[in-house]
């Protein structure tokens, strides 16, 4: 890469940020209501007053929210070059804060999740391309498309039903054991992997098919190609034709989609996390919106936007090292 | 010994719901050290056999027949057996593209995979080996550790060479190697091949729709034309001699062995791989007979180490003259031997011209072969009836003739339509809308208006060029077999001339009738004819394919023929070139009597 396309590719990002940050800002500003004054849809037409006026107008001062929107919108972007995002209002904390306590735990579902559809996904989708038309690939495939149907949260709700509540094999909610004294560094990682489980085979199974499907139908594809019949007339045997010609073509797609999965991942965590009352940044997200905590919600898509930049850049990066072609 | 032996090969592809036949029955053989070479068009299935010997076909494709490789069917071998004889005895250099490589792979990592496979080196020795097939066919070593995209078509077919030389095949197949590559680089390639041949001797099937190119490497070559072998012999005597419609068609559509004949290629596609009845050529045949519709003829020995897939046994004969003899009584009573013992013969679709100084004796033959006059001595005959008697032109699918003079053939009193429709109306073909249409037609294949006004035209109101049309649309109404062309150019001029010539050559090359031309014009002979007979006293001094007798012209009387050319003074008639199309006997089927 020389010093212009790299110069580019910053000036992309940073123009990609702002466009975020004021999405950003506006975004929770244009929903009803304000953090003072719970507007409930749950109670029909009746505003809970939970504070008294002069209470709430004092909050809004104090956060700055009687100023024009404009001037907000500069103090925001001010106050995050400073890396200050600002109070959660519902958690009492700064959002850096709340969000550090938080999202180690999707990382870690959605990293693993991630891992083992991928992985998952390559391996049965290379077995299925070398039966192609055969009945295991026939059946795989029919079976994984109606999985793909189910949505993620009720396959959530299925799968906590069974386990959790049926056989009991897995936590009902939470992260970790509340209140567990840990006798071992294993015991710990015991635990916490205990209660990711059904969380992440969740997330993995809503993007499996797609992995699966991707793997097997570009193999499909490269297998047809001039290089992979030069490559069986070698005599290498059919292995490493499969393997070392095949299947490292076919990946340049899987990966680039893999990257993309990781930010839609971040959205289903939302949801998968509600599910397990996992708490994750998702679930705090949630929360966030139902109180309306500006300051909050604005750092966790932050958050969650420069994680998904930051994926696509590795993604481009690694495609790069795996397909020449692109170097130039 | 026979090094590789393909017995009735057959391969179909099957894609949803038809059946493709791109390989038809197809055997031969090969002996070590030997090149065979493999011509037909494209989608003939020429890659399809290269693939087919190495059993690389698609699981969409069938097969049958047998390919024996020194001595193992490889056909009844389990893949791991078969991955020991893949590019460790036989290797094949692909067509070149751009995906032939794998994308992802250094160049050095693909030429070294197989090496390593195959047991030949250790991990460590392998680039060492790898550097000296670089150094061999001549591609820098800094080349090795890029990727196939970064090299160019000349390069990396270099490198697909240095990868199929990798583990010292027994057996090389090069597939259409050269056709990517400019006129330079395709001349390096081949010089390249032929050295490494000999100091390899390995044997080579060379495949290609470049006759040229498999020419000059192949000592035998087997033509394909829609999956099947039409006709297989020396490349000498096959160059120098096609036996078979196709063959003949494809020989002279070759710029470089016709260098001054314009280019026709030959009329019609070939039919793309569905089951034809009978011989595959048939729709673009000149000579076809109702048996060519029905069964598809086998290849069967015509000669010495030749063989030929034709129900007629190749190109037919259509006129065979023997020894004609016709003299004039000059008034001082002796007598003017115009014609003195000519033996001609032609053939099917081809275009034989009949060049000679005035007074040689030209017209007078075309006369006695157009039965118009009849000889003192000798016969002609066409397709075996007589000639004599001037009743082979009074039907469909006779002999015709076209005079130097328009005006004697067309009269001045004529419209342009009773004179195109005269012929028809003498023979009472058809009816008489028949004949208007038929009149409409030949007029339109002269490119002369078929409508109105000018059909009532007075032949005497026409120009030259015009006029000669006319008269060649009276000939072509009767759909001839043979057109007899009597300087036919010599009354108009230059450009008219060029463009009248042009008409006739198209009109034979579609119609795919056989034409005598007589001229005088060396120059404008060349463009269209395929063989030259030269005619001097009487008697015809020379006859073989047009461009040997004027590249190399071996009686004196030629020699000062091609000489009396006006060239430019800038032109050279000798080329260096086309040795190898030259040498040695260079004779035409049937030139035996010269
Ligand atoms: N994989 C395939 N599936 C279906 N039909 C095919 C396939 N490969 C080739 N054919 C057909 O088989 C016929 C012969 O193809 P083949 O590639 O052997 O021709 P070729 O003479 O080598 O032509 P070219 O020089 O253009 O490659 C063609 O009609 C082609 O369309
Ligand atoms: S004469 Fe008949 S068999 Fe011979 S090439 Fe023509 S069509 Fe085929």
């Amino acid at each position: 890469m020389n010093g212009n396309d790299r110069n580019t590719l910053i000036y992309r990002f940073v123009i990609t940020l702002l466009v975020i940050l004021a999405i950003n800002f506006f975004l929770p500003r244009m929903m009803p209501g304000d953090p003072f004054s719970t507007l409930s849809s749950d109670i029909e037409g009746e505003d809970v007053i939970i504070m008294t006026e002069e209470q709430r107008q004092y909050f809004i001062h104090y956060y700055g929210m009687d100023l024009p929107l404009h001037e907000q919108f500069f103090l925001y972007l001010a106050n995050m070059a400073k890396g200050d995002f600002g109070q959660s209002i519902y958690y009492k904390l700064p959002v850096t804060r709340v969000i550090l306590l938080h999202l180690p735990w999707t990382i870690l579902i959605v990293l693993s999740a991630t891992a083992m559809s991928t992985i998952i996904g390559i391996i049965i989708g290379t077995i299925s391309a070398r039966n192609r038309k055969k009945g295991s690939d026939r059946f795989m495939m029919a079976g994984l498309i109606a999985f793909a149907e189910i949505p993620s949260f009720l396959l959530g709700i299925i799968l906590l039903l069974i386990f959790s509540v049926q056989f009991r094999l897995f936590p009902l909610a939470g992260a970790i054991t509340p209140f567990a004294h840990y006798t071992s560094l294993l015991d710990q990682v015991w635990d916490i992997a205990h209660h990711a489980f059904l969380p992440i085979i969740t997330l993995s199974l809503a993007q499996l098919t797609g992995v699966y499907l991707l793997t097997r139908n570009t193999l499909i594809t490269v297998s047809t190609k001039d290089y992979i019949r030069t490559a069986v007339a070698k005599g290498i045997g059919e292995k490493t034709v499969w393997t070392r010609h095949a299947l490292r073509n076919a990946l340049l797609p899987v990966v680039t989609r893999t990257g993309f999965m990781i930010g839609l991942m971040m959205g289903g965590a939302v949801l998968v996390e509600t599910v397990f009352s996992y708490p994750g940044i998702g679930l705090t997200l949630r929360s966030a919106v139902v109180n309306r905590d500006y300051a909050l919600i604005q750092g966790i898509l932050l958050i969650v936007a420069v994680a998904i930049l930051l994926c696509n850049l590795v993604v481009d990066r690694v495609y790069r090292q795996l397909d020449p072609r692109v170097t130039e | 010994m026979i090094l590789l032996a393909v017995n009735d090969l057959k391969c179909q592809y099957h894609t949803d719901g038809h059946t493709v036949n791109a390989v038809d029955g197809v055997s031969f053989n090969i002996e070590p050290g030997e090149i065979l070479g493999i011509v037909g068009e494209s989608g003939s299935g020429k890659t399809t056999i290269a693939i087919s010997i190495m059993r690389l076909l698609a699981d969409s494709a069938s097969v049958s027949g047998t390919v024996f490789f020194d001595g193992t069917d490889l056909a009844l071998l389990p893949e791991t057996e078969l991955d020991k004889i893949r590019w460790k005895e036989i290797a094949i250099v692909f067509q070149n593209s751009l995906e032939v490589l794998n994308p992802v792979m250094t160049i050095a990592d693909q030429v070294i995979e197989p090496m390593i496979r195959h047991g030949m080196v250790s991990v460590n020795e392998a680039r060492a080996r790898c550097a000296d097939l670089f150094l061999l066919v001549g591609l820098d070593e800094a080349w090795m550790d890029v990727y196939p995209h970064q090299l160019s078509g000349g390069m990396r077919q270099r490198a697909l060479l240095a990868m199929a030389l990798a583990c010292n095949p027994r057996l090389l197949i090069l597939d259409e190697v050269t056709s990517a590559l400019d006129a330079f680089t395709r001349k390096e390639i081949r010089d390249l091949l032929v050295d490494l041949q000999k100091t390899r001797g390995y044997s080579m099937i060379v495949i290609s729709h470049d006759i040229t190119f498999v020419s000059s490497l192949a000592s035998r070559l087997l033509v394909l034309y829609a999956g099947r072998v039409v006709e297989a012999g020396l490349t000498r005597d096959i160059l120098n001699g096609p036996r078979h419609p196709y063959t003949r068609g494809l020989v002279h559509a070759t710029p470089d062995i016709f260098i001054y004949k314009d280019l026709w290629g030959i009329p019609g596609d070939s039919p793309v791989g569905d089951r034809h009845k009978g011989c595959p050529f048939n729709s673009r045949c000149t000579q076809s007979i109702d048996i060519c519709r029905k069964n598809p003829p086998l290849l069967q020995p015509c000669g010495e180490s030749r063989e030929i897939a034709c129900h007629r046994g190749g190109i037919a004969m259509l006129l065979k003259a023997e020894d004609l003899r016709f003299s004039y009584q000059l008034p001082d009573g002796k007598a003017l031997h115009a014609v003195n013992g000519v033996n001609i013969e032609v053939y099917e679709g081809e275009v034989l011209s009949i060049v000679g100084q005035t007074g040689s004796g030209k017209s007078t033959l075309a006369h006695i072969l157009a039965g118009i006059i009849n000889p003192d001595k000798g016969s002609v005959r066409f397709m075996n009836g007589n000639v004599q008697g001037g009743t082979m032109g009074d039907h469909f699918k006779g002999v015709q003739i076209v005079f130097q003079d328009p005006f004697s053939s067309t009269s001045n009193r004529f419209t342009v339509l009773d004179a195109v429709r005269e012929p028809l109306d003498i023979n009472r073909i058809g009816s008489p809308e028949e004949r208007l249409n038929m009149a409409r037609e030949a007029l339109e294949l002269v490119r002369l208006p078929s409508t109105g006004m000018f059909l009532k035209k007075y032949c005497g109101e026409l120009s030259g060029g015009q006029r000669q049309r006319v008269a060649l649309a009276r000939a072509v109404v009767m759909q001839p077999k043979l057109l007899i062309a009597d300087e036919i150019t010599s009354a108009l001029d230059v450009s008219t001339a060029a463009n009248v010539m042009r008409l006739l050559k198209g009109l034979q090359n579609r119609r795919g009738f056989a034409m005598i031309s007589i001229s005088h014009d060396l120059t404008l002979t060349l463009k269209i004819a395929d063989r030259i007979a030269v005619l001097n006293d009487g008697k015809i001094v020379e006859t073989g394919n047009a461009h040997d007798v004027m590249l190399t012209p071996s009686d004196e009387y030629t020699k000062r023929l091609v000489g009396s050319r006006i060239g430019l003074c800038c032109h050279e008639h000798t080329n260096g070139e086309h040795d190898f199309l030259r040498d040695e006997s260079q004779h035409y089927p049937g030139d035996a009597n010269v």
